[in-house]
């Protein structure tokens, strides 16, 4: 066989011929060439590769000590000289999949080696392993295996090669996460003219932007005693005080704020500022109670239809804040809040 | 309606004795475009420079962007009341100086948006990375600086610069109404009763164009839509010439359009394209963004109707102007739209985290988007050896003719929602 | 903007009385607004006390 790029593959126990779920405890063994579905690659990869082992390894033994079980399989692979790492694929396979994202990974972070893998959709690894690894899209069971295979040698050559990897679309692995700005030869306007008409007469058309999918949290229990309860007051309307003498972002945020307002009645337009690029900040600026119900809130606590008005008001940004941050502030905010004893929050938004 | 635009190309912008145009030359007797531009009693004085493509020079504090364009005799009223007099435009005939731009450069101190961390506001470099992103950059560019004058207000003086600047673009341009033009664009499209004839299998296709944003309130006397700024419009329908010929006026607050884009609208230019071809252009519904629900309802209800029930769309487009409670306006009216049977694509802003995709809606009738790049991805843009405009020094300590990076939303054409751009953020 | 807390997944909701002003009317004299303001906080702290089983969109409290 002509001398050409050296691949090591990666298998579960079921996938290497091992045997089924009795076996899914065993260790990584190393074979020489290709088992199974590594023949199905190697034919793919005819004369420019060669499958020159293939490790498996039992799910659960990797899934139960997995730094461990990493670290053997790569030193198992070293002695190979592998030029790219090829994992799976998983399909629907979880533990599987959640393996090959590991020894993918670890391939490249450790060894430089380029990998990639294949998982179905619904995969748990997916989301786990997308933005660190190329994961090409498979159906959920082994009769997509040719398709997969097809895809992963795809772009493990391109990998080896240095060429542009195509979009995800294109090239069937699923989005990195890494967004590119690229020229077009037709602008917007043209490609929504075509959009349209596409759409109109039922043809195929590809959005340009996802639309986000968004989880659901179950609501917390209602506050049963209010005259004993300690509420709080956040905003993403950018309340700062005046000046901004902590420079908060006035959009894409990456932080929050809290405000002592211990023993303040009011906020001032001397005191507290809106800082948001995403709306006109005049009418807030003219009256931060307009924001942030300082006010109403303090007449509420000393009337006692509240306990206590907690005292200090939370505050960031939110416009083009990206998802991540917006969680990492959003749970940063309510750990505080929770140390803090506080029951309720109300949050304004703009 | 039909719209003849009487184009001449024009390859030099200099200083002169008198403003003509010869040999594709514009020349500008500066001291009388200075004087008549000075009679407004809001503005103390006002210079006039120009930049050339090629040069480094970086012309900062870009306030607007206009075509210079003029009605030839008998053809309506320029920037019709904007400039004062109200009249009909969209038909006749209109000078155009292609390769000219009007730049008007906001000389005041007060700035409304915290960006005004960053003094320089929005730029247009004439060379370098910058010049590739922004099609000013290839133009002529004639840059009006007015100065407030003493005791002028905040509004009173964003508004003047913008007359300034309207009143530049005409006066240029006339200049040109008796010369035999380069070139020629007609744009005549009938009346919805007839604007199906001989083509009533193509695809009815209608234009939403959201021209505003009242999350950012204009000001009293602020022209956007026949003079008029347009903070109540409920949805209209407009004649697609009126919105080439100088009816609509971009706002003050800029929001990432220039009146030079819309002037020489690209989905509207596509859809003059391709009528009569793959589609009719059944028209143009204007909107504005509200930001409460009751206004937001009622705006997508009536916009809705006047592309189903008046229109007879079988498509629609949506632009919008700004982002975020915009986005809910479009968002809705697609879904609306799609609900009654009319498929809908938007035109936004791609990625503005830069690290993931996303919109802030996920109505499933809202799906079909194009977008423009990201607005926010940042570009190095190299020292330059003169700047238009009021030199400032960043928080940083870089000077604005220094190498700076700066976001395409800051440079004045580089990307818009309109969908003139040829770039798109492209997820991996 | 409530549409966007309903697709995120907020799970006590209530409308403010404009971007701009969440919880203020700028055509309301200083009174009147307070008011107003009221209206909406005790609104939002009366959602405090409801049990919910998902999220609920409540009515506008003016």
């Amino acid at each position: 066989m002509s001398p050409g790029l050296r691949a090591v593959h990666y298998l579960n126990q079921f996938f290497g011929g091992v045997g089924g779920e009795e076996k899914a405890s065993e260790g990584p063994q190393v074979k020489d060439g290709p088992i199974g579905p590594g023949g199905a690659l190697q034919g793919l990869l005819k004369e420019r590769g060669e499958i020159v082992a293939t490790i498996i390894c039992g799910d659960n033994y990797f899934a139960e000590r997995t730094e461990k079980a990493v670290e053997e399989v790569l030193q198992m692979m070293t002695p190979y000289r592998p030029d790219m790492v090829i994992a799976g694929p998983a399909f629907n396979a979880g533990r599987y999949g959640m393996a090959c994202g590991e020894v993918c990974k670890a391939a490249q972070g450790k060894l430089g080696i380029p990998a990639v893998t294949g998982m179905y959709e619904e995969n748990p690894g997916v989301d786990l392993y997308k933005r660190a690894v190329y994961i090409v899209k498979t159906s959920d069971s082994a009769r997509g295996m040719a398709e997969a295979a097809s895809r992963m040698v795809n772009i493990a050559l391109k990998l080896i090669a240095r060429e542009k990897i195509g979009r995800p679309a294109e090239e069937g692995y699923f989005p990195r996460g890494i967004i590119r700005d690229e020229r077009t030869d037709k602008s917007a306007a043209e490609r929504a003219v075509s959009m349209v008409l596409a759409k109109i007469k039922g043809e195929p058309f590809e959005p340009e932007i996802e639309l986000p999918k968004f989880d659901r949290v179950k609501p917390p229990a209602a506050i049963k005693d209010l005259a004993s309860a300690k509420i709080a007051l956040a905003t993403d309307g950018g309340l700062v005080p005046r000046g901004n003498p902590d420079k908060m972002e006035s959009y894409k945020s990456t932080r929050f704020a809290s405000y002592n307002i211990k023993g303040v009645d009011s906020l001032s337009s001397k005191d507290f500022e809106a800082n948001h690029i995403g709306y006109e900040t005049e009418f807030i600026d003219q009256d931060p109670n307009r924001l942030v119900p300082l006010d109403v809130m303090r007449d509420l606590e000393k009337e006692g239809v509240i306990g206590k008005l907690h005292d200090k008001v939370y505050a960031t940004a939110g416009v083009a804040t990206s998802l991540a941050n917006s969680k990492k502030i959003g749970q940063g905010i309510a750990e505080q809040l929770k140390a803090d004893g506080v029951d309720g929050v109300i949050l304004t938004s703009t | 309606m039909r719209l003849e635009l009487a184009i001449l190309d024009i390859q030099d912008v200099q200083f002169g004795e008198k403003t003509t145009i010869n040999d594709r030359v514009l020349y500008i007797h500066r001291q009388e475009l200075r004087e008549l531009l000075q009679q407004d009693k809001r503005l103390s004085k006002v210079d006039i420079e120009l930049a050339h493509p090629g040069e480094s020079c970086r012309i900062l504090q870009v306030a607007d962007v206009v075509e210079p364009r003029a009605k030839t005799k008998g053809s309506g009223e320029d920037f019709p009341g904007a400039l004062g007099k109200q009249g009909t435009v969209g038909e006749g005939s209109t000078c155009v100086l292609r390769g000219v731009a009007v730049v008007i450069n906001n000389q005041s101190e007060m700035h409304d948006m915290p960006e005004a961390e960053d003094p320089m506001g929005d730029i247009i470099d004439m060379s370098g990375p910058g010049a590739e992103l922004s099609p000013y950059a290839k133009n002529h560019n004639v840059v009006v600086l007015p100065y407030p004058a003493d005791g002028a207000s905040p509004d009173d003086y964003k508004i003047a610069l913008k007359i300034a600047g309207l009143k530049t673009a005409v006066y240029l341009a006339k200049a040109g109404r008796e010369l035999e033009p380069d070139e020629g664009e007609v744009y005549d499209l009938p009346p919805l009763t007839e604007v199906t004839q001989g083509i009533e299998d193509l695809p009815k296709v209608a234009y939403l164009f959201q021209v505003y944003c009242t999350s950012y309130p204009a000001m009293v006397g602020e022209p956007i839509l026949y003079g008029d700024n347009i903070r109540r419009l409920l949805p209209t329908i407009i004649h697609p010439n009126e919105v080439f010929d100088g009816a609509i006026v971009n706002t003050y607050q800029g929001r990432g359009t220039e009146t030079y884009v819309i002037q020489n609208h690209p989905v509207i230019k596509d859809l003059y394209r391709r009528h009569g071809k793959e589609l009719c252009f059944a028209g143009v519904i204007l909107t504005v963004s509200r930001y409460t629900e009751p206004e937001r309802e009622r705006s997508v209800a009536m916009a809705s109707n006047l592309a189903k029930s008046l229109l007879g769309a079988d498509g629609v487009i949506l632009t919008k102007a700004s982002s975020g409670a915009p986005d809910i306006d479009v968002s809705q009216t697609a879904q609306r739209c799609e609900d009654m049977g009319i498929k809908a694509v938007l035109i936004m802003f791609g990625s503005e985290s830069g690290i993931e995709s996303g919109t802030v809606f996920n109505l499933p009738g809202a799906k079909a988007i194009v977008n423009t790049g990201n607005p926010f991805r940042l570009v190095s843009l190299p020292a330059v050896e003169r700047i238009i405009g009021k030199p400032v020094i960043l928080p940083s300590g870089v000077s604005a003719d220094g190498e700076l990076k700066k976001a395409p939303n800051w440079i004045s054409g580089a990307l818009d929602q309109e969908g003139h751009s040829k770039m798109v953020s492209v997820l991996y | 903007m409530t549409p966007i807390a309903v697709m995120i997944g907020a799970n006590r909701i209530i409308p403010g009385a404009g971007v701009v002003h969440p919880l203020g009317n700028i055509d309301l004299d200083p009174k009147a607004e307070k008011t107003l303001r009221r209206a909406i906080v005790e609104k939002a702290l009366e959602t405090l006390q409801t049990e919910l089983t998902e999220q609920k969109l409540f009515p506008r409290p003016v």
